[in-house]
């Protein structure tokens, strides 16, 4: 019982957010009945509030390098989880902010989805954290039910209906799989706990046996990340949800994804051998499993993403393209990957969180998704247009933007572990990314509209959500020697144990 | 002959509640898939009583059995339009689903064959409540947390699902 009082000094981010979800619903109870303007003003400014605290709290405890384990060894409170809880807070605030300007969300009761986005952070931090097989399990399911709610959100819509059912239907498939792989892991093991797995793996060898089990377990993880061949759900999810939603679902989720795929292939399956790396136990092969499920998800993500004419698809395709870069990162077997996945994330959660941003606010005056909406963008709003440009250039990995940091780090980690043939692979995929992305500038800047077109006009809060993502791509080369901190708290990744 | 008489209980329960899993599944009237559920679910508390977990065989028939089938029987009957809907569960791809199937079922087969699980004699069963109750509140007090978020925002998720639309937004 000490424990779980001690713990919850390393637990304040979590705390907070809970706080805030219990007040929202409170508040929301309250002003059932005021003027809906009202009503959403102050659930809004709460949740604002508590994801601040959450962000603020989680930077001090970046601070805190020493890792612990939390509440009998369920959650690892390392430099893993401190890299990871900044940018779910950060992730939820953009989205909150573009939930109030989304025209998809206007005139809609926000109570319960603002609720589900402070739980939902909350979740993510569990998932980041999870080094025991039940909260693994309990916190991937938490998050999946409140994102199947969320995507479902706009009742009186086809479109999101049918794509919170495919969710829920390809989600219940996969969570089923996983949680039959960590039954038979458990039966195998004879434990819950992450290094307990790693110590029983270590005295015998499970062999084919094992890499079943773990191809089940990749399939729940691979779902959460949309990785190829489980990513069926995630173009016409993205589609279907209020686009806020599908920016939230583009980068929170996945990273939390890549935090377990992380905890539990590195900390799981492998033992440390000095220096930062690793080696697997047990017997399988899953660095050659996941090698696979990296060169499947690349191109895979990308040539399909060449077919597509509406961008909220073509967005989704990217993200499965960027999970399997990240996936490169994985194989790496070495705190090297690591870093690069974590960096990666920072970044791409500004890119991509960026492109959905100008997605938005076209949105608003064209009242289409489609990419041919977008023709003559660049006379009616400038700004728009050079802010989606540099958006876009940074997904792609063009040198003075931030993504070609994140690519670097990669293609870094993956060439100094001697894997040559997947760097090339993946350089040739980022070559035919290229195409799509300026497939939607040449859009925005060459082709003229047809018909009236008016100037666009912002508000303010339009203009500071665009220099808050706009500037983290500009300057991102001016992070270089801070995201090598990065390696410093992936190091105490491997500590516990 | 005690041994043979529990292999013997044990084998007619698995049938029983394969048999009505696959009723579940194929048949055409709601209703009669419910009460095979019914069938399913309390054959799976017999499976948990062979593995002494005496707790769980009884939240299994309290919660499964006398919870939620009886309240979705109750949704059942009281619509008229789901007790004379015809379910449409016919088969497609019927040749790669099977295939699929009985590839799984073979690795299955051949990993509980050939990995060593460590069984141990469990000895004789005793009660098990008063060891669950302290897990739940000690090592596992933060998943026992979670799981109430869990259930909380499922809860919300309903009643948002249930809510007529436009009452919302007035």
């Amino acid at each position: 019982m000490s424990d779980a009082v001690q713990s919850l000094s390393r637990f304040l981010p979590e705390l907070i957010l809970m706080g805030a979800l219990a007040v929202v619903i409170v508040a929301d109870l309250l002003t059932q009945r005021r003027p809906l303007k009202n009503n959403t003003d102050l659930l809004n400014g709460i949740t604002l509030v508590g994801l601040f605290g959450a962000l603020v709290t989680s930077w001090q405890a970046l601070g805190a390098v020493e890792a612990q384990s939390l509440f009998a060894s369920m959650l690892a409170d390392d430099g893993l989880l401190g890299v990871f809880r900044p940018i779910f807070c950060l992730t939820s605030i953009v989205v909150l902010l573009l939930s109030m300007r989304s025209k998809e969300l206007e005139g809609v009761r926000l109570g319960e989805m603002l609720a589900l986005l402070l739980t939902v952070t909350a979740a993510l931090m569990w998932m980041a954290g999870s080094v025991n097989l039940v909260m693994i399990y309990l916190s991937l399911e938490t998050v999946s039910v409140a994102s199947y709610i969320m995507v479902g959100y706009l009742s009186s819509d086809r479109l999101s209906n049918e794509a919170s059912l495919k969710y829920i239907l390809f989600g219940a498939v996969s969570t089923g799989a996983m949680l039959f792989g960590l039954s038979l892991l458990y039966g195998m093991t004879g434990t819950l706990d992450l290094y307990g797995v790693r110590a029983a793996l270590a005295e015998g060898a499970f062999g084919p046996g094992l890499l079943f089990v773990l191809i089940l377990i990749a399939a729940g993880i691979g779902f959460k990340i949309a990785a190829a061949p489980f990513h069926f759900w995630c173009p016409d999810v993205y589609t279907g949800a209020p686009t806020p939603v599908t920016a939230f679902l583009s980068v929170g989720p996945k990273a939390a994804g890549f935090a377990i795929l992380i905890r539990f292939f590195y900390l799981g399956l492998a033992e440390p051998a000095g220096g930062g790396a690793i080696v697997p136990v047990g017997g399988a092969d899953w660095q050659m499993l996941l090698m696979m499920l990296a060169v499947i998800t690349m191109t895979l993500g990308n040539v399909a993403a060449l077919l597509q004419t509406n961008v909220k698809r073509l967005l989704a395709y990217s993200s499965i393209a960027h999970a399997g870069t990240m996936l490169m990162a994985a194989c790496v077997l070495s705190v090297d990957g690591v870093q690069a996945i974590a960096a990666y994330l920072a970044i791409y959660l500004f890119m991509n969180l960026g492109a959905f941003a100008v997605v938005i606010l076209a949105h608003r005056v064209t009242g289409s998704f489609e990419i041919d909406s977008y023709a003559g963008f660049w006379k009616r709003s400038p700004l728009l247009t050079v802010a989606m440009g540099i958006f876009l250039f940074s997904l792609m990995g063009i040198p003075p933007f931030a993504g070609f940091l994140a690519k670097w780090y990669v293609f870094a980690a993956v060439i100094n572990a001697g894997l040559g043939w997947l760097a090339v692979i993946g350089v040739l995929n980022a070559a035919v990314a290229a195409f799509y992305y300026v497939k939607i500038l040449r859009v925005m800047v060459i082709d003229q509209e047809t018909g009236p077109t008016p100037a666009l006009a912002f508000s303010r809060l339009d203009l500071g959500l665009l220099v808050l993502l706009v500037v983290p791509n500009v300057l991102g080369l001016l992070f270089w020697g801070s995201l090598d901190r990065v390696t410093e708290y992936s190091q105490t990744l491997l500590d516990l144990g | 002959m005690e041994s043979m008489a529990s292999a013997a209980i044990f084998y007619g329960v698995a049938a029983l509640v394969l048999g009505s899993a696959l009723y579940v599944v194929v048949g055409k009237n709601l209703v009669h898939s419910a009460f095979a559920l019914v069938a399913a679910f309390f054959g799976v508390a017999v499976f948990y009583v062979y593995l002494g977990a005496d707790f769980l065989a009884g939240a299994q028939v309290l919660i499964y059995v006398g919870g939620i089938l009886t309240l979705l029987l109750f949704g059942v009957m009281l619509t008229n339009q789901i007790y004379n809907l015809n379910l449409r569960s016919g088969a497609i791809q019927v040749v790669p689903g099977a295939l699929s199937a009985g590839l799984v079922f073979a690795l299955l087969v051949w990993i509980i064959q050939s990995v060593d699980w460590g069984a141990m004699d469990a000895g004789d069963p005793g009660p098990t409540s008063e060891s669950i109750g302290r897990l739940l509140v000690g090592d596992y007090l933060l998943p026992f947390e979670i799981a109430s978020v869990l259930l909380l925002i499922a809860l919300m998720g309903a009643a948002m699902l249930v809510r007529r639309r436009g009452s919302g937004s007035s």
